[in-house]
């Protein structure tokens, strides 16, 4: 059995206090799969290696069974506002 | 079939692009070596003379933590993923194949589809549980999220230009 988009979701909420999270499931529901996009304060001054290991170590449990996460963003609360605005500016103009 | 594929790839298991590189016969003829042999040996129409054997295999008792040590060391950029370069056989090895593909470096691969346990060494030694798995001058870099990243903002343009794609002299 898989795993579900809510264990996901609930594992890094839970160990990561994400300010934003978005999960997806890309295994067309066998739960093998996922797209994640994290924020969360525990990156602050991890480089993009170190905060994947983090959330690959909070989803441990989980990682026996998934077979391909993709960690598309883990970004800083700061990196994050700054992209959000970024991209607001460029759908303005 | 399965067994044709399995030696094909595994005559490229390790792509050296471009070739010449030194320590490619130590690492061909250790496949041979780990090369699994679908000889059922219950099959009562055999002798004991005719059953398989791989001395190599028993003794040498390869650790696979040492391969994986020597791989990182020898060349400059290596990866463990699943399929061969020319061969991919997931998205995400494919991706990470393409990003590296955009420069000039030679680029060693193993497969690790290959072997089982190879896989479970490479997992061990960089703490990661995914594939592909990308060393850079016997630094863990990452996977395709991380070498796809670092491509778009220079990162592995800066971590590659020491590296060139003729053989550096010994």
């Amino acid at each position: 059995m898989g795993v579900t988009k809510e264990q996901v979701e609930s594992s890094l909420t839970s160990k990561l206090k994400p300010l934003h999270l978005e999960v997806i499931d890309t295994s067309g529901g066998c739960g093998a799969s996922f797209v994640i996009e994290i924020v969360s304060e525990q990156f602050e001054g991890k480089r993009l290696l170190e905060r994947h290991r983090i959330v690959n170590a909070a989803l441990e449990e989980e990682m026996k069974q998934i077979h391909a996460l993709s960690i598309k963003k883990a970004l800083t609360p700061e990196q994050w506002k700054q992209q959000q605005e970024a991209e607001k500016s460029k759908s303005d103009a | 079939m399965a067994r044709f594929l399995s030696s094909n790839a595994l005559l490229k298991a390790i792509a050296t692009l471009p070739a010449a590189r030194s320590n490619r016969n130590v690492i061909g003829s250790f496949y041979q070596n780990g090369l699994r042999y679908s000889t059922v040996p219950s099959d009562p129409d055999t002798h004991d003379d005719f059953r398989p054997t791989n001395k190599v295999q028993d003794s040498a008792a390869v650790s696979f933590k040492d391969v994986v040590e020597q791989d990182v060391k020898e060349n400059p950029v290596m990866i463990y993923m699943k399929g061969v370069p020319d061969f991919p056989q997931c998205g995400f090895s494919s991706l990470a194949v393409r990003v590296l593909k955009h420069y000039n470096i030679p680029l060693s691969a193993r497969n690790i589809l290959e072997d089982p346990e190879l896989k479970s060494a490479v997992k061990a030694f960089s703490h990661w549980p995914t594939f592909p798995q990308i060393f850079i001058k016997g630094e863990f870099i990452g996977g395709s999220d991380i070498i796809l990243n670092m491509h778009q903002n220079g990162e592995l343009k800066e971590k590659l230009k020491d590296i060139s794609g003729s053989p550096k002299p010994e």
